[in-house]
């Protein structure tokens, strides 16, 4: 296993930057989730580690290597792709069995290695047929047996699961972050599904418009978002953010939007919300992070309910403050309705501020 | 269905240096970005050269040819440059008219026939019976064999003295002696049309055959569910998905009868009294049995405007899907 | 080939007019191709007196095989002949087939898969090649072939009938390639093959049906072409059996049993591989050439 370093990599098509100057190093035996929007770069992120691309410019290590100039074949990986890009025309065995026979492993060796994998995968009663005669959770099995019938130091998957339906998804994550686990793989993995990212991942690199906007631990990338495109990506619901002037009214700090709200901020908040370079502020606030009340408070902030989702665990409340769609939690069985008017009070402790201007996050709440 | 979608269309995609998209810019860079896919052109070189010593070069001769009056022994040391005289002499005579009209009735039947058949053959074929591609291989085999082969089936067959048809004909009480066929003027294009028609219709099935396997049964059952009747769903499913097939085809079997000197040569050489003489037999005979190859040369210049025409829609038609894909 | 709507229940059981009508029409439809062809056969088994008769027999009343036989004859003229065009034509449409095939696969390839500037204006340039009248490249090329003094010789052919069957195997065979994910490639390639083993190991048996209907296409056309048979090739051991056929029978003019058994046996080569291949030549069409 090795580690895998990402030097200022760009990567230039026609006339966009899908890459844009990305920096990161996965560590020998991390598991990385590459996360982002639609179009954001991921694929092409790990089309250039696997060499399946030609960097632009930058310097990509695999292990100790210098990697930029090698074929894909030298680079000691295994991919796991989209679509899973079985070999139509080979039975599982031999797709299985394909690798090793690029790398001219004698035949009694490929033969052992590949129902080793077929026995870890539970796909040994498969071996003799076709890709197109497995259904999609055996075929996805299959695509991860063709990257784990070799050693490689590194594994490259790009979205494995976003093709199989939500219950298989749920058990093939599970049997990955064993997998992971249990051989201790390097292991950089594409989704655009943040939640996969988060039960998964050791770390999370969020990405957008080609560069890179976060990359560490999935919880740091959650509780402390760098800028209002991580806040508003990751996390479902998403952050609600709302924007707000900062207002200094003798000892308190008041964050103002209009005449729709305003909120009174503690000391430190406070400090940290004047440190903004103008006074345009942003205010991130998770669903757990507005409280609703039926009845008015002091201070609390109308709101006037658009619609009510009950999951189970929670109820999500979607509704208008001022005229911005919000979105909190109540606990289940909380009696509201549809254009009800709600109190809402902001819990500051879980409020995350950001420059209105940079979008970044202002100081940090630790 | 393509499974190359959006994201990764290419191995080997583009990466010329920062420039935006303006046509300066593309021109600029593009000396860099050949000099960066030069070993693409190594695929493809073979292709290219073979097609440009037997096109490029024939192309411009002709053109050349076309302004020069040749002598008969082919000394072509010896020509002479006369202008736009062959054109002029081959617009305003008479045969130009009457070949120009058999030309059309021979194309336009052909072609409407052949496709019109075509598509009711393969509408029949691709139901589901026993035999079906026993059946599939008899009818494909027309279009298989010779050219030459069919004249002569259907030359004999035609045989005013001994010919089956001839013989049925008068079995059916249409005639009540044997008539000539392809010795009557009247009658001798009609005959190598229903020839012709025989020969291609089955190339006009398989294209249909292979565009119907594209429609998805799915729309048939949703439109089954809504009511639609076995014509309604031919009109509004069947066709509509057809339609770019049939444009290839028919476009693909205008094309092989403007070209089709074969059947016409073997069977009646363009006789009698040049009721059968068509575009290509005329030049045939001009080049190469009256060694004029000048007004020949001129010929197909004429020839050579008319199909490029037709064939900016072929091209159009082949490379539309394409097109739509890449969107460039 | 599974792919079909009139199987679904009900339809097959319900024998609606439309459902007649396409029988009886596919009878008369058999009926026409299958006439010519019988009588081809008819004709071949009689005499030389037993084929002008009128009316004509559809059972020959002396069946013979006597014009097979001296066709197929090494030691008869005319056999000997004859049996040299078969092998002529052989030759030139093996050749053919294979330079054709060698040729068309990496072009394919490349304009399916590569990007390099001018790439759609060649692609365009190879399909117009179809649309250009044979006799006009006759003239040029007759005199241009003379000049290199390739007039009688089977390279003549076999580069003319090699544009013939470029444009339609490129264009079929790119079809192919566009419908193979690059995935599979670049799978191949993480594997451990190269670009070239992942082309050989992955692509190529997947466009093999492509490759298959293009050789048919490219070896039918070339075993049938006439007009520039006839006009580059004046010798007649080099004659090619199209033209053969005509040189040969014009000598013995009313011999239309031999004709008949001549063009019988230069179809079998063809209408046999043909019909043996023809599931590939469909599917060809089907994936390659036509998508929606
Ligand atoms: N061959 C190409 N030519 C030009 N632009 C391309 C090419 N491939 C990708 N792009 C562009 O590069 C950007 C990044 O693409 P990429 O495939 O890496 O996105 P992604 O993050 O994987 O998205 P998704 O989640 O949809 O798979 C996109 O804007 C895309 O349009
Ligand atoms: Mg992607």
């Amino acid at each position: 296993m090795g580690r895998v370093i990402l030097d200022n990599v760009v990567k230039r098509y026609r006339d966009v930057v899908a890459v844009d100057h990305v920096s990161l190093t996965v560590e020998e035996g991390e598991f990385v989730a590459l996360v982002g929007p639609s179009g954001c770069g991921k694929t092409t992120t790990l089309n250039l580690i696997a060499g399946l691309l030609e960097l632009s410019e930058g310097n990509i290590y695999i292990g100790e290597r210098l990697v930029n100039d090698l074929d894909p074949k030298d680079r000691d990986i295994a991919m796991v792709f989209q679509n899973y890009a079985l070999y139509p025309n080979k039975t599982v065995y031999k797709n299985l069995a394909f690798p090793l026979q690029m790398r001219k492993t004698p035949k009694d060796q490929i033969d052992q290695r590949v129902r080793e994998t077929a026995r870890l995968l539970s796909i040994e009663p498969l071996l003799e047929r076709r890709p197109k005669e497995l259904s999609g959770g055996q075929q996805q099995r299959v695509a991860l047996g063709r990257a784990l019938v070799r050693n490689p130091q590194v594994f490259l998957m790009d979205e494995p699961l976003s093709n199989l339906d939500a219950k298989l998804r749920v058990q093939m994550r599970a049997e990955l972050k064993r997998f992971h686990q249990d051989i201790n793989a390097t292991i950089v993995y594409v989704t655009h599904d943040q939640l996969e990212a988060v039960t998964m991942a050791d770390k999370m690199a969020v990405m957008s418009g080609g560069l890179l906007q976060q990359y560490d631990a999935p919880d740091i990338v959650y509780n402390q978002p760098v800028n209002t495109f991580v806040a508003g990506f990751v996390g479902s619901p998403a952050m609600n953010l709302l924007s707000a002037t900062v207002e200094v009214d003798g000892d308190t700090t008041w964050l103002r939007n209009g005449n729709d709200w305003a909120s009174a901020l503690d000391a430190k908040r406070g400090a940290i919300a004047q440190s903004a370079s103008t006074d345009a502020v942003i205010a991130g606030l998770r669903h757990n992070a507005i409280h609703l009340s039926p009845t008015e408070t002091p201070g609390a902030i109308p709101v006037r309910i658009y619609t009510v989702e009950p999951t189970g665990d929670l109820t999500f409340v979607h509704g208008y403050l001022g005229d911005l769609l919000i979105v909190a939690s109540v606990p289940p069985g909380t009696q509201m309705h549809p254009d009800d008017i709600v109190w809402a009070t902001f819990d500051l402790d879980q409020m995350h501020l950001f420059d209105g201007v940079t979008q970044m996050a202002l100081a940090s709440e630790a | 269905m393509s499974a190359i979608t959006g994201s990764q269309p290419t191995t080997e995609p583009p990466a010329p240096e920062e420039r935006g998209p303006g046509l300066a810019g593309r021109i600029a860079a593009l000396p860099g970005d050949i000099a960066r896919h030069w070993s693409d052109y190594l695929y493809i070189l073979p292709a290219l050269g073979i097609m440009l010593v037997v096109i490029a070069y024939p192309i411009f001769y002709t053109v050349r040819l076309s302004f020069y009056s040749t002598p008969a022994n082919l000394a072509m040391d010896d020509k002479i440059w006369i202008g736009l005289d062959n054109y002029r002499r081959i617009l305003t005579s008479d045969s130009f008219r009457s070949v120009t009209r058999n030309t059309l009735e021979w194309t336009v039947f052909s072609t409407f026939f052949a496709y019109v058949i075509g598509l009711g053959a393969a509408l029949v074929i691709q139901r589901e019976f026993p035999g079906r591609s026993i059946v599939r291989g008899v009818l494909l085999i027309p279009w298989v064999i010779s050219y030459v082969s069919a004249a002569y089936i259907w030359k004999w067959l035609y045989h005013s003295d001994y010919g089956l048809i001839n013989d049925t004909l008068i079995r059916l009480n249409i005639v009540d002696q044997n008539i000539n066929i392809l010795d009557n003027i009247h009658r001798a294009l009609p005959a190598l049309i229903i020839a012709n028609i025989w020969k291609e219709f089955p190339f006009a099935m398989i294209m249909l055959l292979a565009g119907l396997q594209g429609v998805p049964d799915q729309l048939h059952r949703a439109a089954k569910v809504d009511g639609a009747g076995t014509w309604a769903r031919f009109w509004h499913i069947t066709m509509p998905q057809l339609k770019s097939v049939s444009v290839v085809t028919i476009l693909l079997l205008m094309l092989t009868n403007l070209n089709s000197f074969t059947l016409v040569w073997v069977m009646t050489g363009g006789g009698p009294a040049g009721s059968t003489d068509i575009w290509i037999t005329q030049i045939y005979q001009l080049a190469f049995g009256r060694t004029r190859f000048g007004v020949a040369s001129a010929y197909s210049v004429i020839l050579f405007l008319i199909m490029m025409a037709l064939g900016y829609f072929y091209v159009k038609a082949l490379t539309r899907g394409d097109a739509e894909r890449e969107g460039a | 080939m599974s792919s079909n709507y009139e199987r679904t229940a009900g339809s097959r059981k319900r024998l609606d007019a439309w459902g007649i009508a396409g029988w009886v029409f596919l009878l008369l439809l058999l009926v026409f191709t299958v006439v010519p062809l019988a009588w081809m056969l008819s004709t071949a088994l009689k005499t030389q007196l037993g084929a002008l008769q009128f009316p004509p027999r559809w059972i020959p009343t002396n069946p013979t095989t006597e014009n097979f036989r001296m066709l197929l004859d090494p030691n008869d003229d005319i056999g000997r002949r004859f049996l040299r065009y078969m092998l002529n034509s052989l030759w030139v449409s093996t050749a053919t087939t294979v330079v054709g095939v060698l040729v068309a696969v990496p072009a394919a390839y490349a304009f399916s898969r590569f990007r390099f500037p001018g790439r759609n204006s060649l692609f365009y340039g190879v399909l117009l090649r179809n649309m250009f009248p044979a006799v006009i490249f006759l003239i040029p090329l007759f005199i241009l072939m003379r000049n290199l003094r390739l007039v009688n010789s089977y390279g003549s052919l076999i580069i003319t009938y090699l544009t013939f069957g470029l444009p339609l195997s490129i264009w079929l065979l790119k079809g192919f390639y566009d419908n193979i994910p690059v995935q599979l490639e670049q799978a191949a390639r993480i594997d451990g093959a190269s670009r070239f083993q992942a082309f050989i190991r992955i692509v190529m048996p997947l466009s093999a049906p492509g490759i298959v209907a293009t050789a048919i296409y490219s070896f039918i056309l070339a075993w049938n072409e006439y007009v520039y048979a006839l006009t580059f090739i004046t010798d007649d051991r080099k004659l090619t059996v199209p033209v053969g056929l005509q040189r040969f029978f014009s000598e013995y003019v009313a011999n239309w049993p031999g004709l008949m058994a001549a063009a019988f046996l230069m179809s079998i080569p063809v209408v046999v591989m043909f019909l043996v291949l023809q599931k590939y030549f469909v599917r060809a069409l089907t994936e390659g050439a036509i998508k929606q």
